[in-house]
């Protein structure tokens, strides 16, 4: 089968063709049989026709026979014919052949003399009409004069035999005709007759017989059956009836005939009716097949169609009715395109929505930038970006543990939702949120937002019985001016934060152009520090620390120095946030202390070096192994150097924190605690860990002549770390009076510029050789 | 009669100065069975005896037919018709050699016909048609009809060259007759005829 475009065409197709062979198997039974019954009915007529030839031949015949008898039987005819009385015989024969309708009569005498009325006779059909009707012939078709007739002879009794009486009647085209007419078909008659000089038409409406033809109808002439033939051109149906000849040796036939075309005519008309009528059957089953199959296919196609728009992200429904198998597909296909709809949001959802608070997340928020910017462009309007980040987060979330941080983040967003209701809100990840807001001409209305989210991010709230007081701070960046695109527009707003957290967190700033050069110089600094381990710009001095009981130095902090190669000399407030930042810290963080033991080694066994150490390098950059490989190379001793930790580290690692200090401990290393008394300043810490020393910070040493509260804490402090055992140090001491005061609270050793800059290693090594206790004479 | 007639031969044939020998003739039909009442009659070349009519001929009309069928008779024979029926007749002949009409006799009444030319004379009854009878004039003293066996023989037929014909009523030739020339030492003689199938309507139940 070839191929269909379409269901419904198919179906058509195969329908159609399967009535319409049905049809065309009747139509054709149909029209044979029309065509057979007009046949037979044709065959049938022409017997009936030959029955009634029959018939008028015998009344002819019996007509004929009673009057010759009547004449033979008369006293004056039988005594003028055996007189010889030509005369009188003549007379009386005309008389009865007019009256009888015949052209042609004779009377044959015993003696073979004929006497004719009408039709004179050769002196060979004398003889042959008087041996017939000598063998006994009476009746039947001659030829005579070149004219078939059906001759009727009586007897001329007197009493013998004399002669015979005969007439003879023409078998002409008017005899026929009348027959023709006598018969219910229009048929065509004819005689024709053998008298030894072959066949020949002998009379009626067939002129011209070919010898072909006589053999045709010789050959039915016994079979009594229909036959057909061509008559004058004609195709017929014929019907052929040997007739009785007046001599034995003579044939004649009737032939009647029915021009074929005239014969099935009303056959022909049924079967074009017929053939009408199957071509109307055929285009109305193509039509209700069509009709049909539509309604098989409708639905279908609908479904084909819905499915295509499916395809394409369309959420259509198909109309169902019904109640049939087609029906319950389209429900199915309904029910598929609704769950279809339901997963799709489900993934959406999950694409674009951040779990845990619900907000829209990164991917989502990219779009919505996107499209806040295409609409920026279409109609010149501006909108902000504000950035939230929740300031002490991390500590909260440390403290409190991630199911505290959480809480924290679902109200955070909640909050930042409620207060920037009709703006668009989303959670980057972290602790990190964003507003987008779209801008009319009141430029105010960033500020009163960025005031209205931090007001209510300010809100005390109470997770697990701890009482928090969360806050935030904002950076602002305002498109396009603060940027191009979604990526510049979000590091402008970045930066904006960076500043608010650096003018004290709660608080919020807008982007400014410098906020970017900082950014930049910032990134260069990056790239730089990079390359400042290969290209060996780093350096350490060192600042020595007095021990002010043995009066000698004891110990040097190693200070990382960065020779930049244009800039000059970096200062280390200025690059370590970037290298703790970038994590850089951790490969300088290991240099610093294999360079401080390499140089350590060479100085006085009571010498220690002392190295300070970053959070990120203590919990990010493998400490413990740097450290024991510094020693190892150097051959250092592990209670010669000391590792100065902040606070700071205790945010974040807690238990793991302790482990590292406690293994350094365990190596004997010294654990310094710097720059005591600022930050947390927990008490805790000094109880969880057995610290070597505590380094006074150098904002109460400079306040300690001046304020009378740092004279206490100072006091305070060395207090404490005596009894617990550790060891003090008091950083930043510039003048000779500090020392005093210092010396009289019982403080283990000073730092500071009253005794010595820091140096260059090679200074020390110098200060060493020289032998000198130059910095005696200062304590 | 017939023995009448052979008698009459026989003297005749005595006083031919001829010598006489006698000729047998049989005639059948074309089946070959025997033909009779065929009337025979030789006619010797140069010899002419005629038969002389003696007693009386008799052809009645009775029980509507002729009685009898066949009578021979010599030249100048008066037969005469008497009509034993209750109905009347008409009786008829057209033939040649005798032609007559004995118009509406009634019962009992009787008419003498004179048959004075030799032919063979039909008669019919123009009122009855299954009527029909024969009478044979001969003018040859040599004249005999088949028996039942189809035999005819004479006794005194000259040694001469004759002629013989053979007529008979349904004997199909013209004029129901057919004749032959034969030697004179010829004396058995055998004729093959076809006959007509005699007439439907006669009856013919008494010979």
């Amino acid at each position: 089968m070839r191929p269909f475009r379409s269901l419904s065409a198919r179906l058509t197709f195969q329908f159609a063709l399967l009535f319409a062979a049905a049809m065309l198997a009747v139509s054709a039974a149909l029209s044979s049989f029309i065509a057979g019954s007009a046949s037979r009915e044709v065959q049938s007529q022409l017997q009936a026709s030959g029955a009634v030839y029959d018939r008028l031949w015998q009344q002819r015949s019996r007509e004929l026979q009673n009057a010759a008898q009547l004449l033979a039987r008369d006293f004056g005819f039988r005594a003028a014919v055996a007189s010889g009385d030509e005369a009188t015989m003549q007379s009386a024969l005309g008389n009865v052949a007019s009256r009888l309708r015949v052209r042609s009569a004779f009377i044959v005498t015993a003696e073979g003399r004929v006497s004719s009325i009408g039709t004179a006779i050769s002196g060979d059909k004398s003889t042959a009409l008087f041996n017939s009707l000598d063998d006994g012939h009476i009746t039947g078709v001659a030829v005579l004069e070149g004219r078939p007739r059906q001759l009727v002879a009586a007897p001329i009794m007197a009493p013998t035999l004399i002669g015979w009486v005969v007439f003879a009647s023409d078998l002409d085209s008017k005899e026929m005709r009348g027959l023709e007419r006598l018969s219910a078909i229009p048929l065509q008659a004819a005689v024709i007759v053998d008298d030894k000089d072959g066949w020949a038409e002998a009379s009626g409406s067939l002129p011209g017989l070919q010898q072909r033809e006589v053999g045709l109808i010789e050959a039915h002439v016994e079979r009594a059956a229909a036959f057909e033939m061509t008559v004058k051109g004609d195709r017929s149906i014929a019907l052929a009836k040997s007739l009785p000849t007046f001599s034995g040796s003579d044939r004649a036939i009737l032939l009647l005939a029915y021009p074929k075309a005239e014969a099935l005519a009303d056959a022909r008309k049924l079967q074009l009716a017929l053939g009408l009528m199957t071509l109307f059957g055929l285009l109305l089953v193509g039509l209700a097949t069509w009709k049909a199959a539509g309604r098989i296919t409708q639905p279908l196609a609908r479904l084909d169609e819905a499915a295509g728009r499916l395809a394409s992200g369309e959420h259509v429904q198909v109309r169902v009715r019904g109640e049939d198998e087609l029906a319950r597909l389209a429900n199915s296909f309904n029910e598929m395109v609704g769950k279809i709809a339901e997963r799709e949001q489900r993934i959406t959802q999950l694409a674009f929505n951040d779990q845990l608070t619900g907000l829209p997340n990164r991917t989502m928020f990219q779009q919505q930038l996107e499209h806040h910017f295409r609409a920026a462009a279409g109609n010149g309007s501006l909108f902000a970006l504000h950035c939230l980040d929740l300031d002490q987060f991390k500590v909260i979330n440390d403290t409190l543990g991630h199911p505290a941080g959480d809480t924290l983040l679902v109200e955070t967003g909640r909050r930042v939702q409620d207060a920037a209701r009709g703006h668009f809100v989303a959670r980057l990840g972290g602790d990190e949120f964003v507003v987008l807001q779209t801008l009319g001409d009141d430029r105010d209305a960033i500020d009163r937002l960025a005031r209205d989210i931090l007001a209510a991010i300010t809100q005390p709230l109470t997770i697990d019985g701890n009482e928090l007081m969360p806050s935030t701070s904002i950076g602002i960046a305002i498109a396009p001016q603060d940027g191009e695109n979604g990526g510049a527009l979000l590091r402008s707003a970045d930066l904006a934060l960076y500043r608010a957290k650096e003018a004290g967190r709660r608080t919020y700033a807008f982007f400014e152009e410098s906020l970017n050069e900082r950014a930049q110089q910032r990134r260069q600094l990056e790239t730089d520090l990079r390359l400042a381990l290969e290209r060996d710009e780093f350096e350490l001095f060192y600042q020595p620390l007095f021990d002010l009981e043995q009066n000698r130095i004891c110990s040097f902090e190693a200070l990382l120095r960065w020779r930049h190669p244009t800039q000059g000399i970096i200062s280390p407030a200025e690059f370590v946030p970037v290298a703790e930042d970038t994590g850089l810290i951790v490969p300088i963080g290991a240099w610093v202390i294999r360079e401080a033991c390499s140089r350590a080694a060479n100085w006085p066994h009571h010498v220690r070096v002392a190295v300070n150490v970053s959070a990120v390098q203590f919990h990010r950059g493998a400490l413990n192994e740097s450290i024991l490989r510094a020693l190892a190379n150097t051959g250092l001793a592990p209670n010669r150097l000391e590792i100065e930790i902040t606070e700071s580290i205790f945010l974040e690692g807690g238990e793991a924190t302790l482990r590292l200090l406690h293994a350094l401990r365990g190596l004997g290393v010294r654990i310094a605690l710097d720059d005591f008394g600022t930050g947390y300043s927990s008490l805790s810490y000094l109880q969880s860990f057995p610290f070597d020393k505590l380094k006074i910070d150098r904002s109460f040493i400079q306040n300690l002549l001046t304020r009378d509260g740092a004279t206490a804490i100072v006091h305070a402090i060395t207090e404490l770390a005596n009894a617990l055992g550790i060891e003090t140090t008091a950083e930043g001491v510039e003048e000779t009076a500090q020392l005093m005061e210092l010396r009289t609270h019982g403080c283990s050793s000073v730092q500071g510029y009253l005794f010595a800059e820091p140096m260059a290693a090679e200074e020390v090594e110098k200060l060493f050789s020289e032998g000198s206790d130059a910095l005696q004479n200062v304590a | 009669m017939v023995r009448k007639i052979l008698f009459a031969l026989a003297l005749a044939g005595a006083a031919s100065p001829l010598a006489a020998t006698p000729l047998n003739v049989r005639v059948v039909d074309a089946s070959g069975r025997p033909v009779r009442d065929a009337v025979v009659t030789l006619y010797p070349s140069g010899l002419v005896r005629s038969a002389h009519p003696s007693g009386r001929y008799v052809v009645a009309q009775q029980g509507l037919q002729f009685r009898p069928f066949l009578t021979v008779v010599p030249v100048g024979a008066d037969v005469s018709f008497p009509n034993l029926d209750p109905t009347k007749h008409h009786v008829y002949s057209f033939s040649s050699a005798k032609r007559f009409e004995l118009k509406l006799f009634a019962k009992d009444q009787s008419r003498i016909v004179h048959f004075d030319k030799p032919g063979v004379v039909a008669l019919g009854c123009n009122i009855h048609d299954q009527m029909s009878a024969f009478i044979v004039v001969t003018d040859s003293a040599w004249t005999a009809r088949t028996n039942a066996q189809g035999y005819a023989s004479f006794n005194d037929a000259p040694n001469a060259p004759a002629r013989m014909t053979v007529w008979h009523p349904y004997l199909r030739a013209p004029g129901g007759l057919i004749q032959q020339a034969i030697a004179p030492t010829q004396r058995s003689l055998n004729f093959q005829v076809r006959l007509r199938p005699p007439p439907p309507a006669m009856a013919m139940t008494d010979y």
